[in-house]
């Protein structure tokens, strides 16, 4: 079966301009430019199979969104080998555009002054679908998504959340095989990210659609993906189960303890346990080895004034903000 | 014959969503009507003005020179009605990001680009230069033939400035700040709104085949009055160049194309 995505040694540079500050600088850099090349993705080995909903992570200007843009064919990596579905996606064929969906937090589609119903019009003979196709499928995201008394409002009256749900209908009426969604819930409220979620998750297991998240709410990633790959300084640092990218810090449990009033921060207790204090040292959270997990919370259990002590495997979000800040904890790069 | 009925599907949805939109807007809508005219008439009536203290300009008398303007306001005003909208959005779309979405669709992504958009109120406006054009023709004698060759001369003009200008615009991949090759495009309708031979040697040259649209209206309207098909044949030539130089840089500027950061 032919992968979805394919790539091998993919490298994209950009270049970027530097300007000296002020006003001499910008005389200056009107007749003397300084270039300097970034890589923004390098050696970047990936496969992803059909069907699978994968999660790329990584920091701003990690290389996620570039990444994005080759798998699309909307930028051409600057060497290496890149397919999606067998098709090289810069060589941008009718047949591969057809089977593809990118839907951006931060940009939008439609037609801003119409109503997306107009829009959707546009995308039906865009991509020659039959009435009755369209109209079963414009009936079956409405449902999903709960989106019918909206169909007509122009989007630019849409709050954000609204305009997100006509983002992916928009997206998803052509059917494609493999859908990017860069940041979908992006400046969401909660209820709405987790509609969103909840619609993904629903249409995947229904169309076998192969997806391509980035977010950076760690929820997104928890709630949709298997898989995640980690993407630091245009390089990929893990590709794996997203349970192993848990306890990729070491299998560790995240245990969280109130007390009935302040307690001393300096005990030898809390040492090695990446403890994070509340204000009036009232409550604390800690990442406890699981091998240490029994001694340690007996030990707090019996010196301290306990009123909860809750404990859970350790949040993707913590693992995530702890590599981000030491990254040489990922020693080997190809993990 | 497929392809020539999708891609009027898809010209149909386009002037629906331009509709759509522009009477969103009513008054703006009204002004643009009432700016167009303004337009149409100083154009015209500054000519006027000049023949009421000049028997001729050139090989031309006030009626030749009349057609003259009224065919390039036809021509200007199909341009402004269906394509100078779009050269804006191209800019816009490369500074934003926003033609990422084009580039994904199964669609010539030319034709989105410089298609898309279309101004309704101008389209209304449609009556005056068809009007001034066929007075000033027919005050000209054109025989039954110059009639019907009339609006496809027209389309022919129209053809040649849009080609230009689509050319001219690949340059935004690479400008990015795109309002002064939006302007320089304005520029250029401002030369051929005058016929050739008000330019001298070196301008008239550079303007018939460097950028060539003195040919916009002079070849058309020198074919009427005289039967000359020079500028005709060369105005047939220069258009498949355009074509040819617009592939070329069009495929340069999506492999130089970085996208906006999101």
């Amino acid at each position: 079966m032919t992968a979805a995505i394919l790539c091998q040694n993919l490298a994209k540079d950009f270049r970027h301009m530097h300007k000296e500050p002020g006003l001499s600088g910008s005389i200056k850099s009107f007749f003397v430019r300084n270039y300097e090349r970034k890589p923004a993705v390098r050696d970047f080995e990936l496969v992803i199979e059909p069907g699978e909903i994968v999660g790329l992570l990584g920091p701003n200007g990690a290389g996620k969104t570039t990444l994005m843009k080759m798998f699309t064919g909307i930028i051409v990596p600057s060497s290496g080998r890149l397919e999606v579905l067998g098709h090289v996606p810069h060589q941008r064929e009718m047949a591969f555009r057809r089977k593809i969906a990118l839907v951006m937090g931060q940009k939008s589609q439609l037609w801003w002054d119409i109503p997306a119903m107009d829009s959707f019009l546009l995308l039906q003979k865009y991509y020659e679908i039959p009435d009755t196709d369209f109209k079963r499928r414009l009936g079956t995201l409405t449902d999903l998504l709960d989106v019918d008394r909206l169909l007509k409002v122009h989007v630019r009256k849409l709050s954000l959340g609204e305009r997100m749900k006509m983002e992916l209908m928009a997206s998803l009426l052509h059917q494609p095989e493999v859908v990017f969604l860069d940041e979908p819930t992006i400046g969401l409220d909660l209820v709405a990210q987790k509609n969103i979620r909840d619609f993904i998750l629903a249409w995947q297991r229904d169309h076998r659609t192969t997806v391509i998240l980035t977010s950076h709410y760690m929820a997104d990633v928890d709630a949709l993906c298997k898989r995640i790959v980690l993407v630091l300084a245009g390089g990929k640092r893990f590709d794996g189960p997203i349970r192993e990218f848990e306890s990729v810090l070491g299998k560790q449990k995240f245990v969280s303890v109130d007390f009935e009033g302040p307690v001393d921060r300096q005990l030898a207790l809390w040492q090695g346990l990446d403890a994070s204090w509340n204000e009036d040292s009232t409550h604390v959270e800690l990442r406890i080895p699981e091998d240490q997990l029994r001694s340690t919370a007996a030990a707090i259990l019996q010196q301290l004034p306990v009123t909860s002590l809750s404990m859970e495997k350790l949040p993707i979000e913590r693992v995530m903000n702890e590599l981000l800040v030491k990254p040489q904890l990922l020693a080997d790069p190809q993990l | 014959m497929k392809t020539l009925k999708r891609y009027g599907a898809i010209y149909r949805e386009f002037v629906n969503n331009c509709f759509a939109a522009a009477l969103t807007y009513r008054l703006h809508f009204i002004l643009l009507i009432v700016m167009d005219l303004i337009f149409y008439f100083t154009i015209l009536g500054s000519v006027e003005f000049l023949f009421q203290h000049l028997d001729k300009i050139g090989p031309w008398g006030r009626t030749e020179f009349m057609f003259f303007m009224s065919f390039m306001i036809a021509v200007e005003h199909l341009h402004m009605t269906f394509i100078s909208e779009n050269f804006w959005e191209f800019s816009y779309d490369i500074r934003t990001g926003r033609l990422d979405f084009i580039l994904l669709k199964p669609v010539g992504a030319l034709f989105i680009i410089f298609f898309r958009s279309m101004r309704p109120g101008t389209l209304l406006n449609g009556f005056f230069p068809w009007a001034y054009l066929i007075y000033f023709g027919s005050q000209l004698h054109l025989n039954a033939l110059q009639w019907l060759a009339l609006p496809l001369l027209v389309l022919l003009g129209l053809a040649l400035l849009t080609s230009v200008e689509i050319l001219i615009s690949m340059s935004m991949f690479w400008i990015v700040e795109s309002m002064g090759v939006n302007f320089f495009r304005m520029q250029l309708q401002q030369v051929a709104r005058w016929p050739d031979f008000v330019y001298q040697y070196f301008a008239q040259k550079f303007f018939s085949y460097l950028v060539p649209v003195l040919l916009v209206g002079s070849a058309p309207v020198s074919f009427l009055i005289t039967g000359d098909w020079t500028g005709l044949s060369k105005m047939l030539g220069l258009l498949v160049i355009c074509w040819g130089l617009i592939g070329f840089f069009w495929r340069k500027g999506l492999a130089s194309y970085e996208s906006a950061s999101s």
